[in-house]
């Protein structure tokens, strides 16, 4: 029969959370391993005569030099006892190495030994009331925080070797990312924040020192202190995204000039050189709610707090401000980064040139705008450089999808052709080669008269590119179904009308 | 000088020529004394032998039964010996004060303990008062206190002891029993200037045929000729080995001086302290080396693996030479070397007077198990 949760021997781990063992220096070498027992150890004889799983504590005669915990340490390994606790008297750095050693867990303490060993004998007796008295010091201490980060910080710390972590979807807001993984032998443990998307998160592994039940009513016992501080974040950070927002529409009609004193208290900062970041989605749904900004904010935020987040149109604008324009280090850093948390909210960005002042800022703001209109074309995730995007950033701003029902309507027959990706693909080629069939060959990877037989099929249907006056069009068509088409490959082409 | 020569066996006579052997080989049965009044002693004794000849070195059983001997031994610090030397009668003085309580005139000497700067009085004394030196010793190495002795052991005691300071004063002592004569020499060592010359336990050869332990003299200097002719560390234990019966039990590299332990038995006097030391090779194994006057056990991973009245001492690798206890520091490379005692030492009564209990640690020996 299956032990009842709360007569289960105590683990050293849960001893150890618990005065007077909390304070002590540890040396743990499995701290899953049950205590059954407590002995109050005076001699070598009554050492000789422990039990396995029983804890001992070192007094009097068996602990008066550095040979006699060695001594112990030897005998308690040789008798598979749990652990070993002595007076810091006569523990030294080489007795944690022998420890370590043996694979036997030790407890140096401060207080007096026999004191330690009454103590510990009532929790072992009682493991219920220790779980409990632990639960109670979490809870103090759970009521103490008002973020987020704290809470999660106070169980992280609380449940070491577990680790916690409070998500929304797939995205870790707080905590270790470690709890979403499902390697190995982890038990997950869920527990929702009601009032929020968010819940809170554990891999328990199993078989380990934590107990799944006491870790679920830990993580309970967090849930309103965790309730609290999302309502409260979520209120802040609505107050301060639209300051934010209002505070850049007014610098953005100051114009050029001085950076008014009040951006300092924003913590923006403005007056050097300032290189802009667009963060966008890669397919835009108009103005994106508070919930996603409030998302984004956090992972573009992290460790970057002074660097604003403001939800401009349909994407959001950030900027970086340093005294050297060409230092890339910390913006390069926070790229690589928010990578993963780009991929997860399909973002993409582009980054405007450095300029000085407020007037620069605005520069790089549309230039970093322009970056990640051009990012789209790459895909979820990108990021584009204004710096080499050049002239070709007009092409980004074409309505490709409003050019391709031009094209519905002005060559029907060319709509209708099943082939008409290749025939689309070969006239672009050409004439992005110029005319030169040859180089149009290369590009395409076949033969020249595959490519003369095209373009004429193509002509037949209407797509008359040598004709002076409409090949700029026919240029600029072609190039909008090619892009339309590839960034819909995986899904369908184009339904025939 | 034939400091090199190697293994003679059994010697008949010391001569000037085996001085700095005799020293060496007394210095590995007692590896806590530093060298400090290494020379004043060395070049006295060795001046001594080139004027007067060599010292004849008899077996026991070779004398007469019925003749008187007598040993000598220095008494108290090696340190204040150094700042207070000898004057060079103190030992003549106090084999001649017994003579005259007891009537008698010794015709042998013996070390009490023939190790440290107490190996080379004896030769000194015997070349003073022109009798043959004994091949024998009553500790076999040194402990720490006068009754430590296999004489004590047999039954033979210790007084009428005298012991004469370098300030020429002198203290005769006359107990029932050997333990109480320790405590009051020691209350007078210091009044008669740190160290004493000191003669004692007057007894008949034939008696000595059954109480001292043979062959030591000879054993010591063996040593030394084998300590002074190679620094080869593997060379120097394997020959050592056949002399001794040492064994290396452990090589390993000094990680840390200690000093937590507590003393909880003060009949010794003795500031305990420990080695830690990693093991090199084999099986990686932290040792822990518990000192007080000298190494009283070795520990290997928490498990006693030598302790007294074994002789352990350390071999300074690097050098190829022992190393004295004062003189290691953390990163020394050194041989841990066992040499089991003379079998007297590990009967019941001589476990009880000098076996790791004496040193306040309760544990079994592990040649006992």
């Amino acid at each position: 029969m299956r032990a009842r949760p709360s007569t289960l021997p105590i683990t050293l781990g849960e001893l150890a959370r618990v005065r007077p063992l909390a304070g002590a220096e540890l040396h743990l070498a499995d701290p899953a391993r049950a205590v059954e027992q407590v002995v109050l150890a005076e001699t070598f004889e009554r050492l000789r005569h422990c039990l396995p799983h029983e804890l001992v504590v070192l007094h009097d005669e068996a602990a008066t030099g550095g040979w006699s915990l060695a001594a112990a340490l030897h005998l308690a390994w040789e008798r598979n006892l749990s652990a070993v606790v002595v007076s810091r008297a006569v523990a030294g750095a080489s007795s944690a190495a022998l420890a370590e050693r043996l694979a036997m867990s030790l407890v140096v303490i401060d207080e007096d030994p026999v004191e330690v060993a009454l103590q510990l004998a009532g929790q072992v007796s009682a493991p219920a009331a220790a779980r409990a008295q632990r639960q109670a010091r979490v809870a103090e201490q759970l009521a103490e925080q008002t973020g987020i980060r704290g809470v999660v910080g106070v169980l992280n710390r609380e449940l070491q070797g577990v680790p916690v972590a409070l998500v929304v979807g797939d995205v870790v807001v707080a905590g270790q990312a470690a709890a979403l993984t499902e390697k190995g032998q982890v038990r997950p443990i869920e527990v929702e924040v009601h009032g929020s998307a968010a819940k809170m998160v554990a891999a328990v592994p199993v078989p380990g020192p934590a107990a799944v039940d006491q870790v679920a009513s830990l993580l309970r016992l967090a849930r309103p202190s965790l309730q609290a501080a999302w309502a409260r974040s979520r209120l802040d950070a609505a107050a301060r995204a639209s300051h934010e927002q209002a505070a850049f529409e007014l610098l953005r009609r100051l114009g050029s000039g001085e950076a008014p004193s009040w951006t300092a208290e924003l913590g923006w900062q403005v007056g050097l050189h300032n290189r802009a970041v667009w963060l966008a989605p890669v397919h835009p749904e108009g103005e994106p709610s508070d919930e996603v900004t409030y998302l984004i904010r956090a992972s573009w935020q992290r460790g970057h707090s002074t660097w604003p987040l403001i939800a401009e149109g349909d994407g959001w604008i950030s900027w970086h401000s340093a005294g050297d324009p060409d230092d890339l280090t910390a913006l390069r850093r926070a790229l690589t980064g928010f990578r993963d948390s780009a991929v997860a909210h399909r973002l993409v960005l582009g980054v405007g040139r450095a300029h000085e002042g407020v007037d620069g800022l605005m520069r790089s703001v549309a230039e970093a705008r322009l970056a990640a209109h051009v990012a789209r074309e790459a895909g979820t995730g990108s990021v584009q450089w204004f710096d080499q995007v050049g002239a070709a950033a007009a092409l980004a701003w074409l309505p490709t999808t409003e050019i391709a029902q031009v094209a519905d309507l002005t060559l029907a027959e060319l709509m209708a052709a099943k082939d008409r990706a290749p025939l689309v693909q070969t006239v672009l080629a050409v004439l992005d080669a110029g005319g030169s069939l040859s180089q149009a060959s290369k590009q395409l990877g076949v033969h020249r008269n595959t490519v003369l037989a095209r373009l004429a099929r193509a002509r037949q249907l209407g797509l008359t590119y040598d004709e002076p006056g409409q090949r700029l069009a026919l240029h600029v068509l072609c190039y909008s179904l090619t892009n339309l088409w590839s960034e819909s490959r995986s899904g369908s082409e184009p339904s025939p009308p | 000088m034939s400091g090199g020569a190697g293994y003679l066996g059994a010697m008949a006579s010391i001569g000037a020529e085996d001085v700095p052997a005799l020293y060496e080989g007394a210095k590995f049965y007692s590896p806590a004394v530093g060298d400090a009044g290494r020379s004043s002693v060395t070049s006295w004794l060795a001046g001594l032998l080139e004027r007067n000849g060599p010292v004849p070195l008899m077996r026991v059983e070779s004398v007469a039964p019925d003749t008187p001997c007598v040993s000598v031994c220095v008494l108290g610090s090696g340190s204040a010996m150094a700042d207070l030397p000898p004057a060079g009668d103190e030992f003549v003085l106090a084999v001649r004060q017994i003579e005259r309580l007891q009537n008698v005139r010794f015709g042998a000497v013996y070390p009490l303990a023939a190790a440290t700067i107490s190996a080379l009085v004896p030769v000194v004394t015997a070349a003073q008062l022109g009798v043959p030196l004994l091949d024998a010793d009553g500790m076999g190495r040194t402990f720490a206190l006068i009754h430590h002795t296999a004489m004590h052991l047999a039954g033979v005691s210790p007084t009428p002891l005298v012991a004469v300071g370098p300030t020429g004063e002198s203290v005769l002592v006359e107990v029932l029993s050997g333990p109480r004569a320790d405590r009051m020499l020691r209350a007078n060592v210091d009044t008669v200037g740190g160290w004493a010359a000191l003669a004692a336990y007057p007894v008949d050869a034939g008696t000595l045929r059954r109480a001292a332990l043979p062959g030591t003299m000879s054993r010591i200097t063996n040593v030394g000729r084998v300590l002074l002719g190679t620094t080869d560390p593997e060379e120097l234990v394997t020959r050592l080995g056949a002399i001794t019966g040492c064994k290396r039990i452990a090589r390993g590299r000094i990680a840390e001086l200690e000093h937590l332990s507590r003393q909880n038995d003060v009949t010794i006097p003795a500031h305990p302290s420990s080695l830690v030391v990693e093991e090199t090779g084999g099986l990686g194994r932290q040792l822990r080396i518990e000192l007080r006057s000298e190494i009283v056990a070795v520990f290997a991973d928490g498990a006693l693996i030598a302790g007294a009245p074994d002789l352990m001492c350390l071999l300074d690798v690097t050098r190829g030479a022992l190393a004295t206890l004062d003189s290691l520091e953390p990163g020394d490379l050194i041989d841990v070397l066992v040499t089991p005692a003379d079998a007297v030492w590990y009967s019941p009564e001589g476990m009880e007077m000098v076996g790791l209990a004496s040193h306040g640690i309760p544990l079994e020996h592990p040649r006992r198990r």
